[in-house]
């Protein structure tokens, strides 16, 4: 890094990966919300002859749950609000971005395993559908890969900002 | 052992050893529990990388944890929909006039809340930010106000509903109706003795108090918070007389305080609704990624039979039934120092279970000295989620809230003893209003 990048507004790629996160959170406010419908559909249709007992309910309840888990998952990593322990006594400034650096690299090795570990499972299911509401499985186990591939683009700005710091620069 | 390449030793000093050492360097919890396990899968010929996409699908893939956004998302509501804002006028006409009266508002409150909601750290959330500051500036002591405000937290997966009962009981298949039933007196009894210290505290310190409420008051607050009142008995007596499932009451219990906020009280504008919706998935996505890792370690333990061996070992001390109670508090209360409580029962609670079998204890009564030891590892260091969240509103360190939460747990431990001893405290309730599900 040299000392002239003195930049106001944010590259293009960040801007396409902040966008991103604004649409993960408009999704994430999506599936919380729409979570409710089958499992109030559940009970409803056992107290009352209005609807039939839908089968599917508690499939798509759950599957609907799978991806409302990954993508908080996902946002979870943009926000840095994934739980640490911090054992370690408090650090100057530079510490501290050494040792956020160092958990910042472990989440990136998770997300490159974790790469491989999803497409394997979603090539796994392509050719399968659900039980219930015969949904193609590949839908649900793309959450997977799609998370990994998310962590890698959010952990990104994380990673170039605590190099800075421990580089001399200003947080 | 048939076929595998480690030893069930080397096995667990590679799960333990690299979990521990990831903690160190700050990697989050969630993900130092899946690394930890990638040597090993990749180590084992039989096993893959997509068993870890495997297993974690499986644990994500459960009618029950529905349960867990569903009830954060019902705290959120009560929230921004004016029904906490009720709740802690009838506290105050109530105990507000106790010495530390802010701090005892703050101990009843969490009751009420506890009866509607079925998560700690949605409690711990709410409720720093109604009462640090406003302790604050009353002249409470930072560090006090922190802790008093985590430790009555706990109260939340201790009083019905709550989520860790729910969890429980859908891993050993112990009766949930039971669970929430047995959780009602103990968790007053903690409650109680939370007011007790508040009252040393607040005579020793002199903390304020408020001027006595009159009978009126006290009415016209029971009667506007009367509606809230009601959502206990709508999810137990839902869950006891079996008209639905534990998920479908954690959604009974949004559809409620949606109802109330939206039509009753008229509070809650879009923009809350927003607010509150998103924070649900926040705080849902980070704590339940956690346990989808959390169910891949616990599987690899059983893969390589390390619970097994461990209770042999166990077994071989020939504990009596307060032995046993009491192993059972010590390792959740241990393990609910490093971890958080979903992921530690999964992990340790079916180890334990034929352990209290052995000696006799009955299910419900195990599971209330998991779920209490649990509770209070929320507040425990280094990973106490209570703590963390009312540290963080308030702006302080943990190191600085340390002494004030281990001086108020005292007395919550001394009930955590009675709680094991006596097995009535828990059973009591459950005998006395549903006895088939006591086996």
């Amino acid at each position: 890094m040299n000392g002239t990048n003195v930049t106001t507004s944010p590259s293009p790629l960040r801007r396409l990966i902040d966008g991103y996160g604004r649409l993960l959170d408009l999704l994430l406010v999506a599936s919380v919300f729409i979570l409710i419908i089958p499992v109030s559909l559940q009970i409803f249709s056992r107290f009352t002859a209005l609807i039939p007992h839908y089968i599917w309910t508690e499939e798509m309840a759950r599957f609907l749950f799978v991806w409302t888990v990954m993508i908080g998952a996902m946002v979870g990593v943009r926000d840095s609000t994934h739980f640490e322990v911090d054992l370690l006594p408090q650090m100057g400034t530079r510490g501290e971005a050494i040792a956020r650096l160092c958990g910042r690299l472990g989440i990136l090795a998770f997300a490159i395993v974790f790469l491989m570990a999803g497409m394997e499972f979603t090539r796994f299911a392509w050719n399968r559908t659900s039980e219930l509401a015969e949904l193609p499985l590949w839908l649900i186990h793309m959450a997977w890969p799609v998370c990994a591939l998310t962590w890698l683009a959010f952990i990104g700005p994380h990673l170039i900002a605590d190099l800075k710091i421990i580089a001399g620069g200003k947080p | 052992m048939t076929g595998s390449v480690l030893s069930p030793g080397t096995a667990a000093t590679i799960l333990f050893g690299l979990f521990f050492l990831f903690m160190i360097l700050r990697v989050p919890v969630a993900f130092a529990l899946g690394l930890a396990c990638v040597p090993i899968l990749l180590i084992e010929p039989r096993l893959s990388l997509m068993s870890m996409a495997q297993e974690t699908f499986n644990a994500y893939n459960s009618f029950i944890l529905l349960a867990v956004p569903f009830f954060l998302l019902t705290a959120n509501l009560m929230n921004v929909g004016g029904i906490t804002d009720r709740l802690m006028t009838l506290s105050r006409t109530m105990v507000g006039h106790w010495p530390g009266g802010l701090a005892q508002i703050n101990v009843v409150l969490s009751i009420f809340f506890a009866g509607i909601s079925g998560s700690s750290t949605a409690d711990a959330a709410s409720q720093s930010k109604i009462f640090i500051e406003a302790q604050r500036k009353e002249g409470y002591d930072d560090s006090f106000s922190v802790a008093i405000t985590a430790v009555s937290a706990v109260l939340a997966v201790i009083i019905p509903p709550s989520i860790l009962m729910i969890v429980w009981g859908g891993i050993l298949t112990t009766s949930i109706g039971a669970l929430f039933l047995a959780g009602i007196v103990p968790g007053l009894l903690i409650a109680v003795a939370q007011m007790a210290t508040v009252h040393v505290y607040a005579v020793k310190r002199g903390y304020p108090t408020y001027p006595k409420a009159a009978w009126r008051e006290f009415f016209c607050a029971a009667a506007k918070s009367f509606l809230a009142m009601m959502t206990p008995g709508i999810i137990i007596g839902g869950k006891i007389f079996g008209w639905f499932t534990a998920t479908e009451s954690a959604a009974i219990a949004v559809l409620y305080a949606l109802f109330l906020s939206l039509l009753v009280y008229r509070e809650m504008d879009l923009k809350g609704l927003y607010t509150a919706l998103l924070d649900t998935g926040k705080l849902a996505g980070v704590a339940l990624f956690c346990v989808g890792t959390a169910s891949l370690f616990g599987w690899l333990l059983a893969y390589y039979k390390i619970p097994e061996a461990i209770l042999q070992g166990v077994t071989a001390w020939k504990m009596g039934f307060y032995g046993v109670g009491f192993f059972v508090a010590f390792v959740f209360l241990v393990i609910g120092c490093f971890l958080d409580a979903i992921p530690a029962i999964i992990i340790c609670a079916p180890i334990l279970a034929p352990l209290a079998k052995g000696v006799g204890m009955d299910p419900v009564h195990f599971a209330m000295v998991g779920i209490v030891s649990l509770a209070f590892g929320l507040v425990t260091p280094p990973y106490g989620m209570c703590l963390m969240v009312a540290c963080s509103v308030a702006g302080m360190r943990i190191r600085d809230a340390i002494k004030d939460t281990m001086i108020m747990l005292i007395p919550m431990l001394l009930v955590l003893a009675l709680v094991i001893m006596w097995p009535g405290v828990s059973l009591w309730l459950p005998s006395f209003i549903s006895p088939e599900f006591l086996r």
